[in-house]
């Protein structure tokens, strides 16, 4: 086996310019750090823990807008004596639209279970960002439309001669006006769900 | 100055080739070898969001002008309805009018952030700002777009059960007009979520 050698030259004295400067022969990216791996998996549990809040608030806004009957116990003479939400389209629309958010909801859960065990995985992140931006417009949707509709029956409009009827119905517009709130608030939690997947996708 | 000297013995090169890269180190400046793959596919990402945004821009501001103008007078006197219709009519218009005009005029603001993103595609706190921000303002047209959907809906069918008359068949026009502003606000969310993928696409690492 042939040995090459070479000599190389070593000032004794060492100019203070040159420290601070090492010579590099490569750069590897280090992506086993704990730090960055340990805040990106403390993102994934406030994610996870946000989903299962979101799971609560729109299906709670589901539930209250389907159970939201009333029947007057007198005749009117004009108005019908019962109100629900399948009387009126937009309220039929904010049912279905709910509930198909929480079973949205319900099977990201899983993804955002890989997100925690491989929190340097950029794909399953992206997937739940494109995901819940669709969500989070249909859900903002549906509970924008509901509320336009609530605030009509609550206040009428004397333009179009359209009557509030929230005056023969308080039960009702009590528990629409809930419904609407709970969705807004499961709209607030998708915010800060596509805003979490957005800084955790971030590069160092 | 005394020189010290050493031997460094190497020995023979092995038959696999090294796939590291030299980096030649000057007492001025260091040169680092970059993962240079992600630069090109990403600047085409974001003069496409820079597009978006002005497409956007256009349909924000066409869809709020028109709710503006959207006003009807019939010539002959109905015992029961007015016969002046306009944006003002409906709080819902109105705070559709406003919103979507928020929304045009933060787009225009975020322009320069867009240019920022082309010219420096690796810069990671112009995007977020810019991610942040989009979703903002995807919830805002998208409450306007829906709830003024919701009035036109009504004004197109009415409903049998709480009395509501459907005023389109009197004022045809305007109906037509604020339907085609809701349109192009819906549009216009569309165009959100695209620019908010985009985001999240070019922030990813490699």
């Amino acid at each position: 086996m042939k040995n090459e050698s070479t000599v190389i030259d070593v000032p004794a004295e060492s100019s203070s310019a040159m420290k601070g400067s090492a010579p590099l022969i490569g750069v590897a990216r280090d992506h086993t750090t704990n730090g960055s791996g340990g805040y990106k998996r403390g993102l994934s549990i406030f994610d996870f823990l946000l989903r299962l809040a979101a799971i609560i608030a729109a299906s709670v806004a589901a539930g209250t807008m389907f159970t939201s009957d009333e029947t007057l116990p007198f005749f009117t003479q004009f108005l019908q004596f019962e109100a629900g939400y399948d009387d009126l389209p937009t309220f039929q629309f904010f049912v279905i639209a709910m509930s198909m958010i929480s079973g949205y909801l319900l099977l990201s859960l899983p993804f955002s279970v890989v997100t925690i065990v491989r929190p340097l995985a950029t794909a399953p992140r992206l997937l739940l960002l494109v995901l819940d931006t669709a969500a989070m417009a249909f859900n903002m949707a549906a509970a924008s439309s509901a509320a336009a509709i609530g605030y009509l029956a609550h206040n009428g409009n004397q333009n179009t001669n359209w009557l509030p009827i929230c005056q023969q119905f308080g039960d009702f517009c009590q528990k629409t006006s809930g419904a609407v709130v709970s969705s807004f608030v499961s709209v607030v939690f998708f915010i800060i769900l596509v805003v979490l997947s957005g800084v955790a996708l971030k590069r160092h | 100055m005394a020189k010290e000297s050493t031997t460094i013995d190497i020995g023979e090169p092995s038959t696999v080739t090294k796939s590291t890269s030299h980096a030649v180190v000057d007492e001025k400046k260091k040169s680092f070898v970059t993962a240079a793959a992600g630069g090109g596919y990403k600047r085409g990402l974001t003069i496409f969001d820079f597009l978006l945004r002005l497409a956007a821009i256009g349909i924000t501001i066409g869809a709020s002008s028109v709710m503006f103008t959207a006003e009807e007078t019939l010539p002959f006197f109905t015992q029961f309805l007015q016969f002046q219709a306009g944006y003002d009519d409906f709080p819902t218009f109105q705070f559709f009018v406003i919103a979507i005009a928020i929304v045009a005029s933060y787009l225009v603001l975020s322009l320069p952030f867009s240019i920022v993103t082309i010219v420096r595609p690796l810069a990671v706190a112009p995007r977020l700002i810019l991610l942040i921000s989009d979703t903002v303002v995807l919830t805002l047209t998208t409450a306007a777009a829906a709830a003024a959907a919701s009035i036109v809906y009504l004004a197109h069918n009415g409903n049998a059960n709480t009395n509501w008359l459907p005023i389109c068949q009197q004022f045809g026009d305007f109906c037509q007009t604020a339907s085609t502003a809701v349109v192009a606000a819906s549009i216009s969310v569309v165009f959100f979520i695209l620019l908010i993928v985009i985001s999240a696409i070019s922030l990813k690492r490699h």
